[in-house]
């Protein structure tokens, strides 16, 4: 007899998040090249190595945990947020650092309060600020990714991100209109991630609360923003297609670890990523905000929790 | 349609269909072992002997107490055993029975009670009927019928639960089908014994049938019958209420304290063969279902009837088997067949045995959260639980969930979370009664050292008293004294004035 709901089990959930991604990747793949998949293979491949030594470490079968998908999971997200021409011991040092201290450290799945992936990423980024923000201009060749990653010789296919361009050149005064018009790649992997995300609530795996949340959050701030000079700030459209935007909103942020996990505290919590996403994009010195605006509300959730319980049946 | 539906819940199609709604009659066995174990109230005292006669119907065991329920023999024969058996428990514990050897004849006893004139008994009487008749709720609860009753006296509303929603079990909806006219004419005994004035008979809206038959035998208009959507835990009390009427009772508070009183449909139609049919209860509807039977039916069979002989009818594989007794929900898993049928016996699953799912991590994804019917936050409560934490888990409303295990069915893990807070409840009263028996001890000692203080300021007391009393005694004396002392002078003055006046 089935005990339980034909619906899917934890691996399988795991699963369908990394299929949803799919669409991104391949946006991704599309305007950088190789390195995309030559970051993701190495970071799958060192997740499962950490992994297996801290779960056996701790005592438990590697196969059972490794088999929930939550290890690749962390990497695949991981990898796909630095540059894909970073060299190969960054991708194994920040998934190193998400499995470990991320999750192992905590309890292993389901104990973890941060975000393992954006954890790992903000170590990164503070820890490697130079590798963690160079990115390439062009599509890259299987030869000239591995080369890139192996030996880091691309010195003049670089450049900054397209967020860090952007705020650089609105700082110097030029035109938002001319800069944006580059941003075509930007706008085609949120798309990508976009209808993963859209997937993903269709097959409720994710609430929608924190996705529509997180929008809500990014276009109100950006347009208050705005509202004090438009010149010199990104308008609410390029909030929303440049950076890690979408990647965020329905991948990131919607990790049910580490969000909140009542239905009006999912609304706070992704509001206020958006809202920080924002601020830190905009008075921050790091080019995007979505690891630091997740991990500030990770530190939230316990609190938001306890204040939005719901009422329960026949309780005033 | 009533249209007042509670928040959560989730509809779970029934695994295994009855093929046809008729109810099979099982004949009375050749042995029956009658549980005296009691649901609510503790257990029963025989009042026969082993080797008494008994006929069918006849009280054969009592329990005392606020809720006296009575144990009927369900077959006629002679008592060969009075002893401890296992009872359909998860545990797999024994407690006492008594065992009935047929005689093959089934004389009934002859019972005289209301009848058709019902309505010339007083509610009182047909209360003491009821009781008589050893009727408990017949929906797995087992609360003894008389007691909700006579709680209930002064009800506006009387609400019939014909709900059925735990999937798997199909008793009352055969019932309804088979026995429209007695189930409706129990009603009215039922209004007549609580004095509703208002009754609601509430159906899911997935069994038509049993609606309609109820529909055509239905010529009283306080009686109403509503259909509701099909949901699982639709037929918990407080929620069947939200459904109906859109009353919330507070938690720790009964539908009684509210003038509501709500009653199992088969309840119902043991109340009709009680009251007006002169059978006590004897026998009830039982769905044999699962996996490894065949034909998935519904049997009427005598109390004590073994479940193996029930099961057999249903034709089962030869496989190895897994019991469970009640619903695919809510039911308990036994550790085999040797039982008998007893009041609460709904349904038996007869399940293959599969090997369970492996339990993984909760991953916090609240699944649990938006099917809870008392809109708990479980995945929350299962942490507090899991660590023992009761002070947190009652914060987060503990005991408001009723172990309906809508969440188990839906969590991506398999966490049996109601497992978890069902265990988390039973810690919890074991914690107070320590806490009590603390509470006690401390209450005992500090009277104990009040009364040795007590005992020493009295005893200083009495002592300052005596020798106050002794001092002044005492001083007393020492006046006595000084007058005798003076009177002794005064005489021998005297008699030195007498002696100067005789010189």
């Amino acid at each position: 007899m089935q005990m339980h709901s034909q619906s899917l089990n934890t691996a399988q959930i795991m699963r369908q998040v990394i299929y949803a991604l799919t669409l991104g990747i391949v946006a991704l793949f599309y305007f950088f090249g190789w390195g995309v998949f030559v970051q993701i293979l190495l970071g799958v491949l060192s997740a499962v190595i950490f992994e297996s030594i801290f779960v056996l470490m701790r005592g438990r079968s590697a196969l059972a945990s490794l088999s929930d998908g939550s290890a690749i999971l962390t990497a695949i997200l991981l990898a796909i947020s630095i540059p894909s021409i970073a060299p190969w011991w960054i991708v194994v040092v920040g998934v190193g650092f998400a499995i470990i201290f991320g999750k192992q450290l905590f309890g292993g799945l389901g104990n973890n309060p941060f975000n393992p992936a954006m954890l790992g990423y903000a170590f990164l980024l503070i820890s490697y600020p130079l590798q963690m923000t160079t990115w390439q201009a062009d599509f890259l060749s299987l030869s000239q990714a591995l080369n890139s990653v192996f030996s880091s010789g691309v010195d003049a296919l670089s450049g900054a991100t397209k967020l860090d361009e952007i705020k650089t050149g609105l700082s110097l005064g030029n035109d938002i209109s001319t800069m944006a018009s580059h941003s075509m790649a930007h706008l085609w992997i949120n798309i990508g991630f976009l209808l993963g995300g859209i997937y993903l609530l269709i097959r409720r795996i994710i609430f929608w609360q924190i996705p529509v949340a997180v929008l809500f959050g990014i276009v109100v701030m950006a347009f208050l923003i705005n509202l004090l000079s438009a010149q010199e700030h990104l308008p609410v459209t390029l909030h929303l297609t440049l950076g890690a935007t979408m990647l965020g909103a329905f991948f990131i942020a919607t990790d049910p670890i580490s969000a909140s996990t009542t239905p009006t505290g999912r609304l706070i919590y992704g509001f206020l990523i958006g809202v920080l996403i924002v601020v830190i994009r905009t008075f921050g010195g790091y080019p995007d905000g979505v690891a630091f605006a997740v991990l500030l509300l990770n530190m939230m959730v316990p609190l938001i929790d306890y204040y939005t319980q719901p009422k329960v049946f026949g309780r005033q | 349609m009533a249209n007042y539906s509670f928040k959560g819940g989730i509809h779970i199609p029934n695994p295994y269909p009855v093929e046809k709604p008729k109810i099979r009659q099982v004949p009375p066995p050749e042995q029956a072992v009658l549980l005296l174990q009691q649901r609510v109230g503790g257990e029963a005292k025989p009042c026969v002997k082993v080797g008494d006669k008994v006929l069918t119907g006849q009280i054969i065991a009592q329990t005392s107490g606020k809720f006296p329920t009575n144990v009927h023999a369900s077959i006629s024969g002679v008592i060969s055993a009075i002893e401890k058996r296992p009872i359909p428990h998860p545990s797999g514990i024994n407690a006492m029975c008594i065992v009935i050897d047929s005689d093959g004849k089934d004389e009934w006893i002859k019972i005289k009670s209301c009848n058709q004139e019902f309505l010339n008994c007083t509610p009182d009487e047909i209360i003491k009927q009821i009781r008589e008749a050893g009727i408990v709720g017949m929906g797995g609860a087992g609360f003894p019928t008389h007691a909700k009753i006579s709680n209930a006296k002064g009800a506006h509303t009387l609400i019939i639960n014909a709900t059925e929603c735990e999937p798997g079990i199909m008793c009352d909806d055969s019932l309804m089908q088979e026995y429209p006219r007695e189930i409706i004419r129990g009603v009215e005994v039922l209004m007549h014994g609580c004095g509703a004035k208002k009754v609601i008979i509430a159906i899911e809206d997935d069994k038509n049938e049993a609606f309609n038959s109820l529909l055509l035998y239905n010529f009283n208009d306080r009686i109403s019958i509503e259909k509701i959507p099909t949901k699982y835990t639709s037929g918990a009390e407080k929620l069947l209420i939200k459904s109906l009427l859109d009353i919330k009772i507070p938690s720790g508070e009964y539908a009684s304290d509210h003038g509501i009183l709500c009653q199992n449909v088969g309840t119902v139609k043991a109340i009709y063969d009680a009251v007006i049919d002169n059978k006590p209860l004897v026998s009830r509807i039982v769905t044999v279902t699962g996996s490894a039977v065949k034909h998935p039916r519904n049997y009427e069979a005598r109390l004590g009837t073994s479940f193996a002989s029930v099961v057999k009818q249903s034709e089962p594989n030869n496989q190895q088997h897994h019991i469970r007794m009640g619903g695919m929900m809510m039911g308990v898993d036994i550790p085999s067949s040797d039982y008998s049928i007893c009041k609460i016996t709904n349904c038996i699953f007869v399940n293959d045995v599969e090997p369970k799912l492996p339990v993984q991590e909760c991953i916090r994804c609240s699944s649990c959260t938006p099917v809870c019917p008392a809109n708990l936050l479980p995945q929350q409560l299962y942490w507090h639980a899991k660590s023992e934490n009761i002070e947190k888990a009652l914060d987060y409303n503990l005991t408001d969930c009723i172990e309906c295990g809508c969440c188990n069915y839906v969590c991506p893990s398999n966490i049996p979370l109601s497992e978890y807070f069902a265990f988390a409840k039973a810690l919890d009263r074991k914690l107070k009664r320590e806490q009590q028996r603390v509470e006690r001890s401390r209450e005992r000692f500090e009277f104990k050292e009040f009364r040795i203080e007590r005992n020493k300021k009295e005893r200083a007391e009495m002592m300052a008293a005596k020798k106050k009393a002794l001092k002044e005694k005492m001083a007393n004396e020492q006046s006595q004294k000084d007058k005798v002392a003076a009177a002794m002078e005064r005489v021998n003055k005297n008699k030195k004035g007498q002696q100067d006046a005789d010189a």
